[in-house]
């Protein structure tokens, strides 16, 4: 029996320190935040980026699901003239990160062109219940 | 040690209990929505089967690697009830993109019908169907009422045989 729990207790946090990803924790960004700023209107220095089915927060741009190679060269091409230093946050909300076709791929190519403060918007289940359900700032 | 099971198991099962504690017993709402050839088609046009709702996504990849196990339910496991016009499913997807959803169903060659209405998770069905997540599914008797939600793999399978194979 304890061996049983102990395989359940390691089965439960493989998500969580199983496998490096490419970015770190103190690059998550919790959807409240940038609801916030959203709100604010403080968003100039910062570029919202969606990478995965649908841009559905305001003001952002809509790259394309990044699964899809086409769409990893479009975010590529839009990225070469935006400064280094600019803010940029990249989300799906297609599904939890750990199913999640879309976001490594779009946030390695942040690291690969030296984007300084490159953020991901912290989806844990969907856009849906983290993003439209609590009515932030979406696109009608 | 045993309620520590218990709790670990309905831990793992909450998501699951949250959608059917609304749904299962009543009747399911209507949902109309466009085919991909353009006419819509209404769920309440199969009453009188007992109709598996798919709702589903292309860019869901979880939802995608379930329709091989749906396919096989289909054309073989329960493609006797299927011919005999008893069981349907009813593919919902909550695509944006048109041409994205038209050409999973070509790539998954699903051979039941499929309607959605492109909006996304701002899809009225969505709503009215409490979805939090994908890929989830709801299961309609023959009267039109919710009588199952959430079943996957060998659960959904033998659900559905159950209930078909006991009205014959």
């Amino acid at each position: 029996m304890r061996y049983a729990l102990l395989l359940f207790a390691l089965f439960a946090a493989a998500p969580v320190f199983g496998q490096s990803e490419p970015w770190t924790p103190a690059q998550l960004m919790k959807p409240e935040v940038l609801a916030s700023r959203i709100t604010a209107s403080q968003t100039q220095n910062l570029l919202i980026l969606s990478v995965g089915p649908d841009a559905v927060i305001k003001g952002s741009v809509d790259i394309g699901p990044t699964r899809d190679q086409a769409n990893v060269e479009k975010l590529k091409t839009y990225l070469k003239t935006v400064s280094r230093e600019k803010e940029v946050v990249i989300y799906c909300g297609c599904c939890p990160f750990d199913k999640c076709p879309n976001i490594r791929p779009a946030f390695r190519v942040l690291n690969e062109m030296g984007f300084k403060k490159a953020r991901l918007l912290d989806i844990p289940k969907n856009i849906k219940v983290n993003w439209l359900d609590k009515d932030y700032p979406s696109v009608d | 040690m045993k309620k520590i099971l218990v709790f670990l198991t309905a831990w793992t099962l909450a998501g699951v209990a949250q959608g059917q504690e609304t749904l299962v017993g009543k009747p399911a709402p209507d949902i109309t929505a466009p085919t991909p050839a353009g006419p819509a088609l209404s769920l309440s046009s199969l009453r009188g089967k007992v109709v598996l709702i798919d709702f589903w996504a292309s860019w869901c990849a979880p939802c995608l690697q379930e329709q091989p196990a749906l396919k096989t339910l289909y054309r073989q496991q329960l493609n006797e009830f299927v011919r005999d016009g008893s069981f349907e499913i009813l593919g919902v997807s909550l695509d944006k993109n048109r041409e994205n959803w038209v050409r999973a169903i070509e790539r998954l060659g699903t051979p039941w019908p499929q309607v959605s209405d492109l909006k996304f998770w701002k899809s009225p069905i969505a709503k009215t169907y409490g979805l939090e997540g994908l890929p989830f599914n709801v299961i309609v008797s023959r009267s039109g009422h919710v009588i199952a939600a959430d079943l996957h793999g060998d659960a959904l399978r033998d659900f559905l045989l159950q209930q078909l194979r006991s009205h014959r």
